[in-house]
């Protein structure tokens, strides 16, 4: 045992724990506000491509040949899903403090931050299958592949936003491993 | 007050200035869509202003509490919305590009002065 004793916690997963995250003292409102311009510029992203398949004019005259359906928007839905049971997670119950409750709810609560992740990587992994298999595999123009990389951005932006509000939201406690899923 | 008459008028003026890129960017084409910007900034401290309240005062040793936090994403989401909207309208060929540069900037001058009418007199109790 190279720890010192009190250093380590029997119920520890991995040997090394996370850092602790210190932002300092305004830590926790810059990383929350700046999760939320992720979240608003994610969406506004997904929705700039919606507007511009509603609108889209070829200049050869044709109809245009793909438009952003339905099929688009299940990763964005599946991200948007994980982003809120995430965000509904008490996060004093990861942590791992039994002083309050009893240890089958932190059982609970890593089984359901479990969930919120596996639907956002879910997305994450929708969106580039979606940009794949209907935009680059098919001979579309430069113009329609947007519509992609569009969908791929609003998940990855999510998907950053989530864990920059994780971060900021634990970094005031001590924390030292609050993501060893 | 430390901050005394110049700055308000200062910022009425800086208030005034953005309202009237505003209202150009929409009447110099005709198209009137761009006056949603100005909206959205006068709505953006709103939760702010809010869920500060809501953070509750006699917990004050609690820290941080849940609804402030909420207060501040919607905050921050509503400022990027302000100005994403323009350059997605401008985007899909709905309003010009003119029009677009005109309404983010009148946009960033309303809810600066927002902010800095907000930071200048603030009370004495601390308002986040």
């Amino acid at each position: 045992m190279s720890l010192p004793p009190s250093n380590y916690d029997p119920r520890r997963v991995c040997i090394n724990p996370f850092p602790k995250v210190d932002l300092g003292k305004h830590g926790r409102t810059v990383g929350i506000y700046v999760a939320g311009a992720l979240f608003s510029i994610a969406n506004w992203i997904f929705i700039d491509a919606a507007i511009l398949s509603a609108h889209a004019k070829v200049p050869w005259g044709d109809d245009p040949p793909v438009h952003v359906t339905f099929v688009d928007w299940v990763p964005g839905i599946c991200s948007l899903l994980g982003y809120l049971i995430i965000c509904m997670i008490d996060k004093d119950r990861i942590r791992g403090d039994d002083t309050f409750g009893d240890s089958r709810a932190v059982w609970r609560a890593r089984l359901v931050l479990f969930v919120g992740f596996a639907l956002m990587a879910g997305g994450l992994a929708g969106s580039v299958t979606v940009m794949v298999l209907k935009y680059v595999l098919s001979d579309y123009a430069e113009m329609f592949k947007y519509y992609g990389y569009a969908n791929v951005s609003q998940n990855a932006c999510l998907m950053i936003s989530v864990i920059v509000l994780w971060m900021a939201q634990s970094s005031t406690g001590e924390y030292e491993y609050n993501l060893t899923v | 007050m430390s901050a005394g008459l110049k700055t308000v008028i200062l910022l009425s003026f800086v208030l005034a200035v953005g309202f009237l890129l505003i209202i150009l960017s929409c009447a110099l084409w005709q198209n009137w869509l761009p006056l949603l910007v100005a909206l959205i900034f006068v709505l953006a401290p709103l939760p702010n202003a809010l869920f500060a309240h809501c953070g509750g005062d006699d917990f004050a040793s609690y820290e941080n509490p849940g609804t402030v936090d909420l207060g501040r994403f919607i905050t921050s989401m509503i400022v990027v919305t302000g100005f994403a909207l323009p350059i997605v309208l401008a985007h899909s060929g709905v309003i010009y590009t003119g029009a677009c540069v005109m309404s983010i900037i009148g946009g960033g001058l309303v809810y600066g002065t927002i902010l800095a009418y907000s930071a200048a007199f603030r009370q004495e109790e601390e308002f986040e």
